[in-house]
């Protein structure tokens, strides 16, 4: 039965690693049902920790807050303690609510410390990182980022890819570009090699802003295109309209207008109804550093 | 001056830019509609902090606040270039653009292929487009 537990949630880790989260979903319902029939609590608390992440992964963790904060403020068991921390910090990131992410992000900062688990305090400095950046404190951010990188694992891994991405994004904000390009392609090699299209549309579209800001149009044409692909394969509505936004405003900066207005108009029609205005305003206005696509 | 050659309609010396233009436009259109900065960021579903950043031009945003910003304003082209105006682009400019924008779709095209085409006749003209 233990061994059962374990396999299975062990192989959900994996799913999710590879962004394949309803299969992982599968998973840790299965490793709840085990733990629930072994009767052992902790387990229990783990295995809905585990549940819960894929939750908030796929937009429907709303539920499972009440749970975490439970498990959380039970203040049982150190380790479930700091996953439901990461947990409510992530639910709160993708929410878009950045100081409560921040809040809880740096507990699960503090419980990692306390445990003296390396790849765990990785993962919250990276979360913290991304809060910072969120709300524009870039170099922030990078720092966090970059302590989060000198803590992941050696071996390449895909978390470590999403790290290199977002210090990649904060180096090309800062206006390093050429660095912060060295970043996002190795990046983009690691989570091509592992085939993880999920988070490859971050970095694709990361790659499209970078040669955008230096004025490389087809690299910037051919990132954002798949980067826009992908994310309507994936249903990623909101990295569709970042991948929309690039590609008009590359089209936008070698001359081609038509092209700039066919993607700023479907930009509107699909998510800015109202907005009948927006094709032009952004045909004439470079928003581009108001716009943060991490956030 | 930004490398892209074709804005629309006016050979304006630039695309408007920036963080801080907009800021200060966000900041002036606030104080126009008697909103306090609390007021504005509760409206908007945003921090009061951030919104002060932002007027300071310190904060990216994401489209979707980006464009509630313009919608809560109902920021026009015309209101947004009047700004630029004072700094770069004549009256006329703006009228022209708030013309221009009034054209349906179709109607845009075929002004800016009369542009194109009147480019390379001045070109061949001897004159500079």
């Amino acid at each position: 039965m233990m061994s059962g537990f374990e396999e299975l949630r062990s192989h959900g880790a994996r799913a999710v690693e590879a962004g394949h989260f309803d299969e992982a979903a599968e998973l840790f319902e299965l490793a709840l049902v085990e733990a629930r029939e072994h009767g052992d609590d902790r387990q229990v608390d783990l295995a809905l920790c585990n549940r819960a992440a894929v939750a908030i992964e796929l937009g429907c963790g709303e539920g499972e807050l009440p749970r975490l904060r439970e498990i959380l403020m039970r203040n049982g068991d150190p380790f479930n303690c700091r996953i439901a921390a990461y947990n409510i910090a992530r639910y709160y990131e993708l929410a878009k609510s950045y100081k409560k992410a921040l809040f809880y992000a740096r507990i699960a900062r503090e419980r990692s410390e306390a445990l003296g688990r390396r790849d765990w305090l990785a993962s919250s400095h990276n979360l913290i990182g991304n809060t910072l950046l969120a709300e524009s404190f870039v170099q922030q951010a990078c720092e966090e980022y970059e302590k989060a990188l000198e803590l992941s694992p050696s071996e390449p891994t895909v978390w470590q890819a999403r790290i290199l991405d977002n210090i990649g994004y904060c180096r090309v904000l800062q206006g390093r570009h050429d660095e912060g390009c060295a970043y996002l392609y190795r990046s983009l090699a690691l989570l091509r090699r592992f085939r993880a299209e999920r988070f490859e549309i971050s970095t694709r579209l990361d790659l499209c802003f970078a040669h955008i800001e230096t004025e490389r149009c087809q690299h910037a044409l051919k990132h954002g295109t798949v980067a826009l692909a992908l994310a309507e394969k994936m249903g990623e509505s909101d990295a569709v309209k970042n991948a929309l936004y690039l590609l008009g405003e590359a089209e936008n900066l070698r001359g081609n207008l038509d092209g700039a207005r066919t993607h700023f108009s479907r930009l509107q029609r699909d998510f800015f109804p109202e907005a009948t205005y927006l094709p032009g305003f952004l045909l004439a206005v470079d928003v581009r550093k108001l716009v943060n696509l991490h956030a | 001056m930004r490398a892209k050659q074709n804005p629309p309609v006016l050979d304006l010396p630039q695309r408007a830019p920036q963080i801080q233009l907009v800021g200060r436009k966000i900041r002036q259109l606030r104080k126009e509609h008697k909103l306090t900065q609390v007021e504005l960021s509760s409206r908007l579903g945003i921090q009061q902090s951030d919104l002060s950043r932002m007027e300071q031009g310190e904060y990216r945003v994401s489209l979707d606040t980006l464009f509630r910003i313009l919608a809560e304003f109902k920021m026009s082209m015309g209101e947004f270039f009047e700004e630029i105006a004072e700094e770069s682009i004549k009256p006329r400019d703006v009228r022209l653009i708030q013309d221009f924008n009034t054209l349906p779709e179709d109607a845009q095209r075929e002004v800016e292929d009369f542009i194109a085409f009147k480019r390379v006749q001045g070109r061949h003209d001897g004159h500079n487009d």
